[in-house]
């Protein structure tokens, strides 16, 4: 599977997340997360041995279930604390769809590994988005480690300056990282400037056309997955609505 | 035993096989100046993040004044030693000069008034006064490396690591961080130093160590 063409990749992310976003109760979702993990598994992509890395993401994760439960209000009471309703069923419902979706992205997403940046350039170019737009996806993709270490080491050297992180609360905690996004964002809009301006200096865009080595070819493999992928999103949204 | 202590110190990247560091044994005291110096990538910037906690050994330990690092929190290092980053705008995060250079004081938990006091004087000292309200990353690369230096600095700690301290600063400025270092030397406070700048090493360093193939040499 992993040598699918990048194109027929897009297809598979595209139709998971649409249904992803459009399914709107546990059960259907639960089952588009076991069939994400089955296309996982075919990609020999073992889902959960990522996902522990990002085990930081829990808490925020936990606290936005728990949120989402509390302030949805009706069906059958399953909590009640002084006198509120604090969990429902339609909470415990609405808590574990935004659960299963977000499972559903980050499968999904995890996809997009299994190929090169290059091949998704070519694959955009050749889906006829323009050169500069599928070079501009791919840098993105390729500076978010970058951001995620230039992060790390912003917050290392605010504990260093005797910020004990850990120990904030977590209101506090938020206020906080607010306050650092506005120069962390500035950081990322310069860095953006130096780069486009050190690609324009290394003849980006210097000719209106260009041309390429490769050229991607879909294979019948390509054809019966993407035909499946999109009859399936096409049958499953028709019997939703 | 030393200020810093390392033990059999190994050090790999994660996913990576290669060990950047192969059983560092080294003490570094409170006193003078110690440069580090190697080629590029030798792994003297990953030294330098051991020395401050920023990393964690794959094998050994690294001890802080006779307490394991692992035990401290990167806050309470921070109170001991000072660290600089190779690359000034990462630790470049606050709206203004001032406000960066204040920072630390200001978590430590100095009165206002001397937060204010200490950053007039580090910010005329390095020469910042003139940028006191600008944002710190619209500033000059030599710039930035100068408030970076100074809002460290400011917290005056007992160690002092300097990740390639004299790069994009002018002569005059170069003569100016020498000072400063000299000061706090003066007064009993250690600095490593790592760089490939061999004027300003011969300049201040009392002890070169020099990292080949993982593992430190003297002299």
């Amino acid at each position: 599977m992993s040598n699918l063409d990048p194109r027929t990749k897009i297809v598979i992310i595209l139709c998971l997340s649409t249904l992803a976003v459009f399914l709107n109760s546990p059960r259907p979702l639960l089952l588009l997360f076991i069939s994400t993990l089955a296309v996982l598994a075919f990609f020999r992509i073992n889902f959960f041995r990522i996902m522990f890395r990002f085990k930081k993401l829990l808490p925020v994760l936990l606290a936005m279930l728990i949120i989402q439960s509390i302030f949805t209000p009706g069906g059958q009471v399953l909590l009640t604390l002084g006198g509120i309703n604090v969990l429902t069923s339609n909470g415990v419902s609405s808590a574990l769809c935004v659960l299963f979706r977000m499972l559903i992205f980050f499968g999904s997403a995890m996809i997009i590994v299994t190929s090169s940046s290059k091949d998704y350039i070519l694959a955009l170019v050749q889906l006829k988005v323009p050169y500069e737009i599928a070079f501009m996806v791919m840098v993105a993709f390729r500076f978010l480690p970058v951001f995620k270490e230039e992060i790390n080491d912003t917050l290392v050297s605010i504990q260093l300056r005797g910020v004990e992180l850990k120990k904030i609360a977590w209101g506090k905690k938020i206020k906080f990282y607010t306050h650092f996004l506005t120069p962390l964002l500035s950081s990322v809009m310069i860095k953006a400037y130096q780069l486009s301006i050190s690609m324009e200096a290394r003849a980006f865009r210097v000719y209106r056309r260009r041309t390429y080595l490769r050229f991607l070819k879909y294979s019948v493999l390509d054809y019966l997955v993407t035909g499946f992928f999109l009859i399936a999103t096409i049958a499953v949204l028709g019997v939703v609505f | 035993m030393g200020f810093i202590d390392l033990h059999n110190v190994y050090y790999r990247y994660p996913g990576q096989s290669r060990f950047v560091l192969n059983g560092v044994n080294l003490s570094i005291s409170k006193e003078g100046v110690t440069a580090v110096t190697g080629a590029n990538g030798s792994g003297k910037t990953t030294f330098s993040k051991l020395l401050a906690g920023i990393l964690t050994p794959t094998k050994g330990w690294v001890k802080l004044n006779g307490q394991f690092l692992t035990s401290l929190t990167l806050a309470q290092i921070g109170r001991q030693i000072g660290y600089v980053f190779q690359d000034p705008e990462k630790q470049l995060f606050c709206e203004t000069v001032e406000e960066e250079i204040g920072f630390g004081l200001r978590n430590l938990g100095l009165p206002l008034d001397q937060v204010a006091l200490k950053v007039q004087e580090i910010m005329e000292y390095f020469e910042l006064t003139r940028y006191s309200q600008s944002f710190p990353l619209s500033l000059s690369a030599g710039e930035k490396r100068r408030l970076a230096i100074a809002a460290v600095f400011a917290l005056e700690p007992e160690l002092l690591v300097l990740d390639e301290p004299t790069t994009g600063l002018d002569p005059y400025r170069k003569k100016l961080l020498g000072d400063y270092i000299e000061k706090m030397v003066a007064s009993k406070r250690g600095v490593v130093i790592i760089s490939h700048d061999h004027k300003f090493i011969a300049r201040h360093a009392t002890r070169l160590i020099r990292l080949q193939d993982g593992q430190f040499a003297e002299g």
